[in-house]
């Protein structure tokens, strides 16, 4: 599996299985708490006790961020009829299904709603790619997804840019992740079509100079150049933004993925070291010799 | 008997020919410097057990107190260039070989740092590996009488060369797949958009 999974594969999952069994007449009842990349928390439950309906609603440490990019509008228009006003309490989004009048095709509606963190983000790409494509300008967007991590987007007349700053918590880390976005910035060269990838480690880019961007030996910043053919068509668009918004994820997955690889080696190879060295030891041959006084021992 | 040796070796006669050639540079020099290492310390091998002479009823491996000079000799070292090399110090009861293993960049340097660390975290299980390498070099191994009891001299050679080839071929493969797997991952990224 090397790319991450966009929609949250424990949601769709619960909810087609209950979705199953309320179709067979006999709903039964859910309280789930998920977490997901990021630090985003799915709470999944019946309100009210009434195992009818079933609530599922998210949590978001940086909604605010979102908001101020019309997450809300989007999200209504996604999901309409799904979003309930009363929110649940500690949560920033609540949808409600009524296990009465599921539609035609549940699986559907599963695979939507395990979507809800996905398009929390995408209400953010959206507005920034609407923006260039009617040719203008927009200032930059913060959206402070991780502590110490932030994702900056901004429109220009010709593109989009997204940026993303991100912590390696180690110094091996940093050494592991400059040779993974190596390999990136030189993508071009395998596919055409692919967007340019800089990167930038300790200091952040020109398009950040004056903002309060972290510095330092563990920061790296990954820029990504979106150019209008990577959003122009609908169905391009919903994969670039698929893609995008996991990137930091995907990069750390890989980073420790190789991490364990290694580990695995080194243990294969010093096992192999340590047979070797056994060889070194003599034979030892249990013999059976007698004394004169005829006792027999075993040597 | 206690020999003695010259103060610095260099292996440079026929690797300054060999260096014509850049892809059989690496092997061409390999064969010598092993060849080197492995007489010497085959030579150095020639340990006896000692009691020590300064504490009653001790034994301690003579070349880590180095309290009495007459019981040490002069320390050797073999090296292929500037970057690697083998420092092989004796005694009268123990000898102490210490390799610094070559790191051309930054991700063979942390490959290098890695393992040498996952392999002295189980240096019981390795019986002649030090817990903590000499200055300057990356790993050593501390050889005392009662290990050359135990087991054959001449296998024990073996491995600590052996040791020094599979050394540097897992960290480059290590390397290798660590680029192969990169290009991997960006390539599945990219190709997407």
């Amino acid at each position: 599996m090397i790319l991450l999974e966009f929609r949250n594969k424990i949601i769709e999952e619960l909810l087609i299985q209950r979705f199953k069994s309320a179709a067979g007449g006999k709903p039964e009842g859910v309280d789930i708490t998920v977490a997901d990349f990021d630090g985003v928390l799915f709470h999944v439950s019946n309100p009210d006790g009434d195992k009818n309906r079933i609530r599922i609603s998210i949590s978001l440490k940086f909604y605010n961020d979102l908001q101020q990019h019309g997450a809300d509008g989007y999200l209504q228009s996604v999901y309409g009829d799904l979003m309930i006003g009363d929110v649940e309490s500690s949560y920033d989004i609540s949808l409600e299904v009524s296990l009465e009048n599921l539609p035609s095709n549940p699986d559907e509606l599963a695979k939507k709603i395990a979507l809800l963190k996905r398009n929390c983000f995408a209400s953010v790409f959206e507005k920034y790619f609407d923006v260039q494509s009617k040719g203008g300008e927009k200032s930059t967007a913060i959206v402070h997804y991780r502590e110490q991590e932030t994702m900056y987007v901004s429109a220009q007349k010709d593109r989009v840019t997204v940026i993303f700053s991100t912590i390696f918590t180690d110094d091996d880390d940093v050494i592991i992740g400059k040779v993974f976005m190596q390999e990136f910035k030189e993508g071009r060269r395998g596919s055409q079509t692919a967007p340019q990838v800089l990167f930038s480690h300790a200091e952040p880019p020109q398009e950040l100079e004056g903002t309060d961007a972290l510095t330092g030996a563990n920061v790296g910043y990954i820029t990504f150049v979106l150019f209008p053919r990577h959003f122009k068509d609908p169905a391009t668009r919903e994969k670039t933004i698929n893609l995008i918004h996991t990137f930091r994820d995907y990069l750390h997955y890989h980073i420790k993925c190789s991490k364990a690889y290694l580990h695995s080696r080194m243990r294969a190879r010093t096992t192999a070291l340590l047979k070797v060295l056994n060889r070194a030891r003599p034979e030892v041959k249990v013999t059976e010799k007698k004394t004169i006084s005829g006792r027999t021992f075993r040597k | 008997s206690i020999l003695s040796f010259n103060s610095i070796c260099l292996v440079g006669i026929d690797m300054r020919i060999s260096r014509l050639h850049r892809g059989g540079e690496m092997s061409a020099t390999l064969k010598p410097y092993l060849n080197a290492v492995r007489s010497s310390l085959t030579a150095a091998l020639c340990v006896e057990n000692f009691e020590s002479q300064v504490v009653e009823r001790h034994n301690k491996p003579e070349v880590e107190v180095r309290s009495s000079g007459e019981l040490l000799l002069t320390p050797v070292i073999v090296s292929r260039n500037e970057k690697e090399k083998v420092l092989i110090e004796g005694s009268v009861n123990s000898i102490r070989v210490s390799i610094a293993i070559k790191q051309a960049d930054e991700i063979e340097k942390i490959l290098c740092k890695k393992f040498m660390r996952f392999m002295m975290m189980r240096a019981e299980h390795f019986f002649i590996l030090r817990r903590k390498p000499i200055q300057d070099y990356d790993i050593s191994f501390l050889i005392t009488n009662f290990h050359t009891e135990q087991m054959y001299k001449h296998k024990l050679v073996d491995f600590v060369i052996q040791f020094m080839e599979e050394i540097d071929k897992e960290i480059s493969e290590m390397k290798i797949s660590l680029n192969a797997r990169a290009r991997i991952v960006a390539e599945e990224f990219l190709k997407n958009f």
